[in-house]
């Protein structure tokens, strides 16, 4: 935004004096914290603008945009909440925002930093805190100026308010400027229509008059985003569930646009891939969901830093290697999955990283090269899945496993299946979607460590039962090779039908929970070609143990994942707004447990339960365990 | 002698406010209060403490009225008026009034009615007290100022009369 660097270039020019005349906005229903805060903060030299409301703190931001460097809001207000505010400057004014409260309790500082809060400060503030508030100043400048090194001009427009036009967009995920254009093509072959238009409108919605996305405009916009699920919004059907009148497409395709970078914003971490090319032929969806899969290991791992360099190397010739989707669907997945499987990557040691990223590159690679026919696909990648992981594995992954990897081709099929469905099942609950994609990002990585883990398990980190799930899958799936063919039916079947069908329901399972990389991982190896009955419970109860049976009946493939992969453990946090859904993969990725069970019967209550489990977001999860 | 006086007022408060910490009644956040007070706000200290005054009573009804209430149930909302409670008192270094205040919370979150009003009494009383020591302060900081100001043309004079003869 140019109010940000605006403020920094007052204050970046004149680093002897930095600190000084800091442009803090302080807003505290609270009169004496806030009048206490505005003398402290005098006394820093800051130049304090203080506001007790905080309605007026966002107009007052709103209009004098790039006049603040810094906002410090308390949680507790009558006229908005606190975390509301923080997510609208956050959403409109990229501003560090640091949150107060005289309550300290874990739960609502969770919430702060869910929301995207710098920091969290617990009343009394004392000054020597407030000495120090420069450096989120600073440390989000840095962050962007990292940022824009990785994603090239994408970061440029992540400060700009304008809407993203084509060319951002397709920046945004990292695509050469000639991308763009086969991309463009190629979405409009594919069926996303809207998605399309958005793209191309959006240029023209930039010179349209702003329209003031006022609080409850904005919570009327997120309402219809969640409603229609976050991959599946559209400006067109959000305009539609929104029908607020005045109200243009373009306004609120530049506002989803806004919205998508917020919500990458909040994964705070920075789309680092150079240019993947990225050719996409097949279904938009779906190759979407996969490439961005794999896209986000490999993001997560080299952000977390355990990537060792030469399994990055392998990564990124495995992603160059596929024709991407990415570019369909660039902001929202890619960042929620960044986000939430950066955060899973920080818990997770190195090995498991590493044994992680294979399978879900794989399937990434096979989906994207095949697109339209995972089946197909699945030898693709496995193979480059076994080559790879003989290389970087070869020490960590006992043979035995890639042997399972590679008989179940089915597995790609399925796992195909699964987000296709994710997809759909996505798209009915907003919600829902949103959490889905975070949570996926969470089982995988879980879920893959055991995929590779195979029969040995190897103890990564808590989540050893997990592996040892996978094991178990892993002999019983040795038998069963896929014919494509059924991988193709399958994937047919699902695409038209909604949650309700069998594979609905397991598709369902796998996006509603996130858990498709599980289920992928485990169901995959789990479904051989020959379809037989086979529903995948994910559980996560707080125990670490996974169970597997095999019924094998022969008609249907069925995979319900009763409880999506989350982890109920982690502490409960209330979720609001997408940050939430995202960030609760984080406290349950230590604790995720994948239940599988291969019973026919539970399909159709499946969807159900997923879209409960989604809506209530990761902590309900911890009830489930006792489903098997 | 007024400059007696002034030191003698002096000590009196610095007595006064080594009580009100010995008993816990503030800590050290009052301290950073005054440390805020410089010239171009003099009476911070005062008038922060007087806007406290006026908004802990406007809570203290408030959440008085709730708990009478019989078909009284809006926790939350207590809750959320003892959370602001609990932060303007904390930022003046109230440590006492602060510290019922959690405990009130405690209460109020467990839903337990008893509790709050035996919470609110002693919050009523906490709060008293220390809006009578605040006050007792600041009028022994108000005389120590007016003997201050006395005696200040008589130090000028004082340095005045070696230039003039």
């Amino acid at each position: 935004m140019a109010c940000t660097s605006g403020g920094m270039s007052d204050v970046a020019p004149v680093p002897e004096q930095f600190p000084v005349g800091l442009r803090v906005l302080v807003v505290d229903d609270d009169v004496i914290c806030l009048r206490v805060l505005e003398q402290m903060l005098r006394k820093c030299m800051y130049k304090v603008t203080s506001c007790s409301q905080a309605t007026v703190a966002l107009n007052l931001l709103r209009e004098r945009k790039g006049c603040f460097d810094i906002v410090l809001s308390d949680v507790h207000m009558p006229d908005m909440d606190g975390f509301k505010l923080l997510e609208l400057v956050g959403l409109e004014m990229d501003l560090p925002v640091i949150m107060m409260s005289a309550d300290g309790r874990t739960n609502l500082v969770m919430r702060g930093i869910r929301h995207g809060a710098c920091d969290y400060l617990i009343k009394p503030i004392r000054d020597e805190e407030l000495k120090n508030i420069w450096q989120h100043v600073v440390r989000k400048k840095w962050n962007e100026i990292k940022e824009h090194d990785y994603s090239g001009s994408m970061e440029d427009h992540d400060r700009q308010k304008r809407a993203i036009n084509d060319a951002e967009y397709a920046s945004s995920v990292n695509e050469g400027a000639d991308e763009v254009l086969k991309t463009q093509k190629k979405r409009r072959e594919s069926k996303d229509e809207d998605e399309t238009e958005l793209e191309n409108d959006d240029p023209a919605t930039t010179k349209k008059p702003r329209v003031v996305w006022s609080v409850e405009l904005h919570q009327q916009f997120v309402s219809a985003v969640n409603q229609l699920g976050i991959d599946k919004a559209v400006p067109k059907r959000i305009l539609e569930l929104m029908n607020v009148p005045g109200l243009t497409r373009e306004n609120v395709a530049s506002h989803l646009q806004k919205f998508r970078l917020y919500l990458k914003r909040l994964s705070g971490v920075a789309q680092q891939q150079g240019g993947l090319p990225s050719t996409y032929c097949g279904p938009v969806e779906q190759n979407i969901k996969l490439a961005s899969l794999g896209r986000f290991d490999i993001q997560a791992l080299a952000a977390s830093g355990q990537l060792p360099p030469q399994t990055l190397a392998a990564l990124h010739a495995e992603l160059l290697s596929r024709p991407p989707g990415n570019l369909v669907l660039p902001a929202l997945d890619q960042r929620t999955l960044l986000h939430s499987s950066i955060q899973g990557s920080k818990c997770v040691p190195v090995d498991q990283n590493v044994a992680y990223g294979q399978p879900l590159i794989k399937c990434s690679s096979n989906i994207a090269k095949q697109t339209s026919q995972p089946v197909m696909s699945n030898e693709d990648g496995l193979s480059e899945f076994e080559a790879w992981s003989s290389k970087n594995l070869g020490d960590m992954v006992p043979a035995c496993n890639f042997g399972t990897v590679v008989e179940t081709n089915s597995n790609m099929l399925i796992s195909f299946i699964q987000q296709q469905q994710q997809k759909q099942s996505v798209i009915p609950e907003p919600s829902r979607s949103i959490n889905v994609q975070p949570s996926c990002l969470v089982v995988p990585s879980q879920s893959s460590p055991n995929f590779q883990t195979g029969n040995s398990p190897v103890s990564v980190n808590q989540n050893c039962g997990f592996r040892n799930l996978a094991m178990d899958y892993n002999n019983p799936l040795l038998q069963s090779n896929n014919s494509s063919g059924s991988g193709q039916n399958m994937e047919v079947e699902c695409k038209p039908v909604p949650m309700h069908s069998e594979f609905g329901t397991a598709g369902s399972v796998s996006s509603a929970s996130s858990c498709s990389k599980n289920i992928q991982d485990s169901a995959c190896q789990r479904v051989p070609s020959s379809p037989s009955t086979i529903s995948v419970v994910m559980q996560v109860p707080s125990m670490n143990r996974v169970q597997s049976s095999h019924s094998g009946k022969p008609d249907l493939v069925q995979v319900s994942t009763r409880n999506p992969v989350y982890v109920g453990k982690g502490p409960s946090i209330p979720s609001r707004f997408a940050v939430d859904e995202h960030e609760l993969p984080l406290s349950n990725i230590g604790q995720v447990k994948l239940y599988a069970e291969n019973n026919g019967n539970k399909v159709k209550q499946e969807p159900n339960d997923l879209t409960e489990n989604v809506r209530v977001g990761i902590p309900v999860r911890q009830t489930f365990p006792q489903m098997i | 002698m007024l400059g007696l006086s002034v030191d003698r007022l002096r000590a009196d408060m610095n007595r006064l406010l080594a009580l009100l910490f010995h008993q816990g009644v503030l800590d050290e956040q009052f301290l950073q209060l005054q440390q805020l007070q410089d010239e171009s706000s003099p009476n911070f200290v005062s008038e922060v403490v007087n806007i406290y005054f006026h908004e802990s009573e406007k809570l203290l009804r408030n959440l008085r009225a709730l708990l009478v209430d019989k078909e009284f149930s809006d926790y939350k909302k207590m809750g959320v008026h003892l959370n602001q409670f609990m932060g303007s008192s904390s930022s003046i270094g109230a440590k006492r009034v602060r510290n019922v205040c959690v405990a009130f919370r405690a209460a109020s979150d467990q839903n337990n009615r008893a509790g709050c009003l035996r919470a609110l009494e002693l919050l009523e009383y906490e709060y008293c007290y220390l809006k009578n020591k605040l006050h007792e302060l600041f009028q022994i900081e108000q005389q120590r100022i007016l003997a201050a100001a006395v005696r200040y043309p008589v130090q000028q004079h004082h340095h005045q009369q070696p230039n003039n003869p």
